[in-house]
């Protein structure tokens, strides 16, 4: 479903990404663990060939992104850390929108369950959304992936800034997803809610993965240490 | 693209600001079209009630010598263009009548400015204002955050990640603008076509001639809305976005037309009056002067004359010899000020040409010549009226030179024309040129604006597909 070989970015000397190789698989959540500047973003940007890859290849559900731009983000759905939507229009508007885009076309009341499958109140579903919080547009994304079927979702720092509340709800909907066979990428600081619902960890630094394993193969106190060893290795050097 | 244009609209229709734009608009529109309506209505019945009235003067003026009436003269007066409602050019400065008598090629006198007092020249609420400065301006505050917005409320992103295509995009943002633009336009010609077909006495209005005036503006704001969406796209915020279109906005329609014109006068000047004038006079003093029969030329003029027809004294003639070397007299006039007048038109021509070469460096220069000839209201409609109110001139010299030559006998100073004989004179009839004449003339103009049209759009396409 998602998959990178060598995937590299370079800005002049600097290696924002090298040769980074990975592959999530349908009913998988990868995260990807790292300290800022550690290349997650750019490769999330260049899944979505915001960002041309310098070399290596990235793939979506089998196309690639660079050549197929459109099919490949017509079958993903993307949640930036900070999801915003257009504040004049209302939920539904907004999903209405967003599905039309990617060439889905629903009624209304389809709209309003997949608003309701996501989480989100039916009060709030014909309400503006510039009143709405950060956990609220999150919800709207997940409705949008739903209402997409989106066979992959991209996720970049999405509970950061959420309540407890609010990020419980959502990786309970991220849950959901991957047991719905949705392939899933999550770039993430939150150790602990890595732990909690991913399929696969990996441990980003200096724009390469240094450590990829099976979540269920450590315990959170395992994966902290690991991690703290992998951020102090780049503190000595 | 139907669902970026239905969203654009749903968000501008939500946009306060848009709400209060659009009502002061429909009120100054409201308020230019009934005092346009109004102001144009009385003026064409002052051009209906002026022309009859001057009719009746001339044809009830009862006998008289025909030299006599010639001097009396009459008033040619220029129609009110019924599309000069969108339009008024140059006609507040030109003049609407020209005194045609003996002797002399008047100038135009009367223009709108000149009845006016100076509080004129703070300018008025008119259709014409608002077509040319404020529709660009409504235009700009639609569209300068088409994408700017996008960003610094971080939508873009989302939206890129839709799969959407970035031309689908950027022209589905293009018709947001266009359509309510499109659509008060319209309404608004179509609102001023029909009170312009129903009114009374109406002169030369005709829908191909509005439909044509309409497409040249509606192109003029494409163009417009293409350049605001560029701006808007290379511009890191709403802010600079706006100042830069504002920026443009002062150049197209104010800057570059005052840099043209202080151009085109330096490369191309006028006379001065008095020097015109006096160049006129100089080639009158060395030529036939009708009412002076011992100068040179009219010396001449009897010599060949009785050679022509073979008598020794002008008095043997079978007509009145004044009478026709005072028509002689007219004709070198009309000659000299033919010459003098050409050579006027000339430098017009020049001005005109290298103000329509700078058409590259404004959008607004092709447009205005292009609705002025529409509308006949240019100054190159203007220059046709005076050659036709000369020509009028000349013929009703003619008619009354004749009239005295052919039937009285030389020296017969006291000959009176019949009372009836002054309705004979054919009434002065003025025509704009046909509006397929007028677009074949406004070509350079027209591919300009195509141009202006065309080259921007195709930026914008390219500029959408690396954002």
């Amino acid at each position: 479903m998602i998959q990178t070989n060598n995937l590299t970015k370079t800005y002049g000397k600097f290696n924002a990404v090298e040769n980074l190789s990975l592959q999530v698989n349908k009913g998988e959540i990868l995260c990807l663990l790292g300290a800022n500047g550690a290349g997650k973003s750019t490769t999330i940007n260049m899944l979505l060939n915001f960002v041309s890859p310098t070399s290596g290849t990235a793939h979506i559900d089998g196309l690639d992104v660079v050549g197929n731009p459109i099919k490949t983000k017509q079958a993903l759905t993307y949640i930036p850390e900070n999801l915003m939507l257009y504040p004049t229009l209302t939920a539904v508007e907004n999903l209405d929108y967003f599905t039309k885009l990617s060439g889905k076309r629903f009624n209304p009341k389809k709209l309003q369950a997949f608003l309701l499958e996501a989480g989100l109140q039916h009060e709030v579903h014909e309400k503006r959304v510039k009143t709405f919080s950060k956990g609220m547009r999150q919800k709207v994304g997940i409705a949008l992936a739903i209402a997409k079927e989106s066979r992959v979702l991209l996720l970049d720092e999405p509970t950061s800034g959420l309540d407890p509340k609010s990020s419980n709800e959502f990786i309970e909907l991220l849950t959901r997803m991957k047991n719905d066979g949705v392939a899933i990428l999550m770039a993430t600081h939150d150790l602990f809610r890595a732990k909690e619902v991913s399929t696969h960890i990996g441990i980003m630094r200096s724009g390469g993965l240094q450590r990829y394993s099976e979540s269920s193969d450590l315990s959170l106190k395992e994966l902290e240490a690991i991690y703290l060893d992998i951020m102090n290795f780049k503190h000595m050097h | 693209m139907k669902h970026i244009v239905v969203k654009e609209l749903k968000e501008l229709m939500r946009d306060g600001r848009f709400k209060v734009a659009l009502v002061i608009l429909v009120i100054l529109l409201a308020v230019a079209t009934f005092t346009g309506v109004t102001q144009y209505k009385r003026s064409n019945l002052q051009y209906l009630d002026s022309t009859g009235k001057e009719r009746t003067m001339w044809e009830t003026q009862g006998e008289k010598n025909p030299h006599s009436a010639a001097h009396y003269g009459t008033y040619a007066f220029k129609p009110q263009f019924a599309l000069s409602l969108f339009d008024y050019g140059v006609t507040k400065y030109t003049g609407n009548s020209i005194f045609l008598e003996a002797h002399n090629r008047n100038e135009a006198s009367f223009s709108e400015a000149s009845d006016q007092t100076s509080l004129t020249r703070f300018g008025t609420l008119s259709i014409n204002f608002i077509l040319l400065y404020l529709f660009p301006l409504i235009i700009i505050l639609i569209g300068y955050s088409s994408y700017t917005k996008e960003i610094e409320h971080q939508t873009f992103i989302l939206l890129k990640s839709q799969g959407i295509h970035p031309v689908k995009l950027v022209l589905g943002k293009w018709m947001a603008i266009f359509f309510p633009v499109f659509t008060c336009v319209t309404i608004l010609f179509l609102i001023m076509g029909i009170i312009l077909s129903g009114l009374e006495n109406l002169t030369f209005f005709s829908w191909i001639g509005l439909i044509s005036l309409y497409t040249s503006y509606i192109i003029y704001y494409m163009i417009i809305i293409t350049i605001t969406l560029l701006v808007s796209m290379w511009s890191k915020s709403s802010g600079i976005s706006l100042v830069s279109c504002l920026v443009l906005w002062i150049a197209f329609s104010f800057i570059t037309p005052k840099v043209a014109t202080n151009f085109v006068n330096k490369d191309h000047p006028y006379p001065s009056k008095s020097e015109f004038l006096s160049a006129i006079e100089n080639d009158m003093k060395n030529g036939l002067d009708g009412h002076n029969p011992w100068n040179e030329a009219a010396k001449q003029l009897k010599e060949e004359t009785l050679k022509a027809f073979g008598v020794d004294s002008v008095s043997q003639l079978s007509f009145n010899y004044d009478a026709y070397r005072m028509q002689k007299g007219e004709e070198h006039e009309a000659e000299i000020y033919e010459k003098h007048y050409e050579e006027l038109n000339k430098i017009t021509q020049e001005q005109n040409k290298t103000y329509k070469g700078l058409s590259f460096i404004s959008p607004f220069i092709p447009l205005r010549f292009l609705s002025m000839d529409i509308a006949n209201t240019s100054y190159n409609l203007h220059w046709k009226f005076t050659s036709a109110t000369e020509k009028y001139r000349i013929e009703m010299q003619k008619f009354l030179n004749y009239d005295f030559k052919d039937n009285s006998k030389t020296g017969e100073w006291s000959y009176q024309m019949d009372a009836d004989t002054f309705k004979k004179l054919p009434k002065f009839k003025f025509g704009p040129p046909v509006l397929l004449q007028i677009l074949k003339e406004n070509a350079q103009n027209i591919l300009f604006l195509l141009l202006w049209l065309i080259l921007p759009l195709g930026g914008l396409i390219i500029t959408s597909k690396k954002i």
